[in-house]
């Protein structure tokens, strides 16, 4: 059997473009495909060939960038990442993702979510503010310190598990599971310091609590990253330091590296 | 009180509602160790024990479902106080009923 066989498939395409139209609508479209054609690569083919004000996001087309996340089939998906006949219809129905506004057709607004994402502050919190302006080593980590959040540092930021939690549909106020993973991620980083700094956000009224541990988000993740799981855990370590008072005091070890102070020294050979 | 504090108390109300409302219904039905129960202190601190437990329990649960449904941080803490001030309302009258059933004056 040839694997370069090719089967045509009706696309039904959600169409809305808010400055002009009133009402979104479905509009369809045939595609040739083969077994290795992605969703993506069918809407830009329909893009060249059929419709070329069809407006779509993407970047990597390898599961990397997160840009192409959309509701396949009523399901969320990276369409760079989805084999259309592996979808196993005749028909495929391609929207924007749940839970965002629509900028045009596929295409959904991130800015309030990144915006939310501020508050649990997602990057290395230290108190030595020194050492980070002149570094004279590197913090040191062991094997077992890494597997505690590097499933949780997978996270591409795509978007679908929020467009899939239903508590973020009902409440636009609260944090979402990608956020609350991007806390959980950083909280358990045994270099970062800053859990109360973080308290304020995660801690609140639409804060972590109000997951319903439906685990949709873990479901529908394209990178295996179960924020459903960091959800839960950030609830633990809340309640050991904030109503227990369990403070784990995280001391990193910092190993000095003769390379890291000043300027930084090339390899032979590599002037 | 951070929400932490709300949402452990919250389970632990959830445990002692089982336990508390176990040796209600054994109090109840068993003849034997539920007639010496009825008989004790045990019962009416029992149930005072449950009313607040499930007091607790039960209005924390409609203060999480209200604040999802209705958005604001402002909402929030308006129906925070509305169900912390409902909840003190129900947990005098309650603690009443039970005053005049075991304690009567007079």
């Amino acid at each position: 059997m040839s694997t370069d066989k090719e089967v045509e498939v009706k696309f039904r395409v959600f169409r809305f473009n808010p400055k002009t139209d009133f009402v979104p609508r479905w509009q369809e479209y045939k595609v040739k495909v083969n077994k290795s054609t992605t969703v993506l690569d069918a809407l830009l083919k329909i893009k060249e060939e059929q419709d070329p004000t069809l407006t779509i996001r993407y970047s990597c087309r390898q599961a990397v960038c997160g840009s192409c996340g959309m509701m396949i089939n009523d399901r969320q998906m990276l369409a760079c990442f989805t084999r259309v006949l592996e979808l196993n219809s005749d028909v495929i129905k391609v929207a924007p993702l749940k839970n965002y506004r629509i900028i045009k057709d596929l295409v959904t607004d991130f800015s309030e979510l990144f915006q939310k994402e501020k508050q649990v502050k997602p990057y290395i919190i230290r108190h030595d503010v020194e050492e980070l302006l002149n570094p004279t080593g590197t913090y040191k980590q062991t094997e077992e310190e890494l597997l505690g959040y590097i499933q949780f540092a997978d996270c591409i930021e795509c978007g679908m598990c929020s467009s899939a939690c239903p508590v973020s549909a009902t409440d636009p106020l609260y944090l979402g599971p990608m956020i609350l993973n991007r806390a959980y991620r950083f909280i358990s980083d045994p270099r970062d310091l800053g859990f109360e700094q973080r308290l304020e956000a995660i801690d609140s009224e639409h804060g972590c609590w109000r997951c319903h541990f439906a685990a949709s988000c873990s479901a529908v993740c394209p990178k295996g990253v179960d924020p459903a799981k960091a959800i839960q855990l950030l609830r633990r370590a809340l309640v050991k330091k904030g109503v227990l008072g369990i403070s784990s005091s995280k001391k990193v070890e910092l190993i000095p590296m003769g390379h890291v102070k000043g300027k930084l020294e090339l390899p032979k050979g590599w002037e | 009180m951070k929400e932490s504090k709300r949402m452990f108390l919250h389970y632990v109300s959830g445990l002692i509602i089982l336990v508390t409302g176990f040796i209600h219904l054994v109090a109840n039905n068993l003849p034997g160790i539920g007639t010496a129960i009825h008989e004790s202190i045990l019962y009416p601190l029992n149930l005072i024990i449950l009313l607040s437990a499930l007091l607790y329990h039960m209005l924390n649960g409609v203060r999480a479902i209200l604040i999802e449904l209705i958005p604001g941080r402002c909402a929030a803490k308006a129906i925070t106080w509305i169900i912390f001030l409902v909840g003190i309302a129900l947990y005098i009258y309650g603690l009443q009923v039970f005053l005049n059933l075991f304690w009567p004056v007079g």
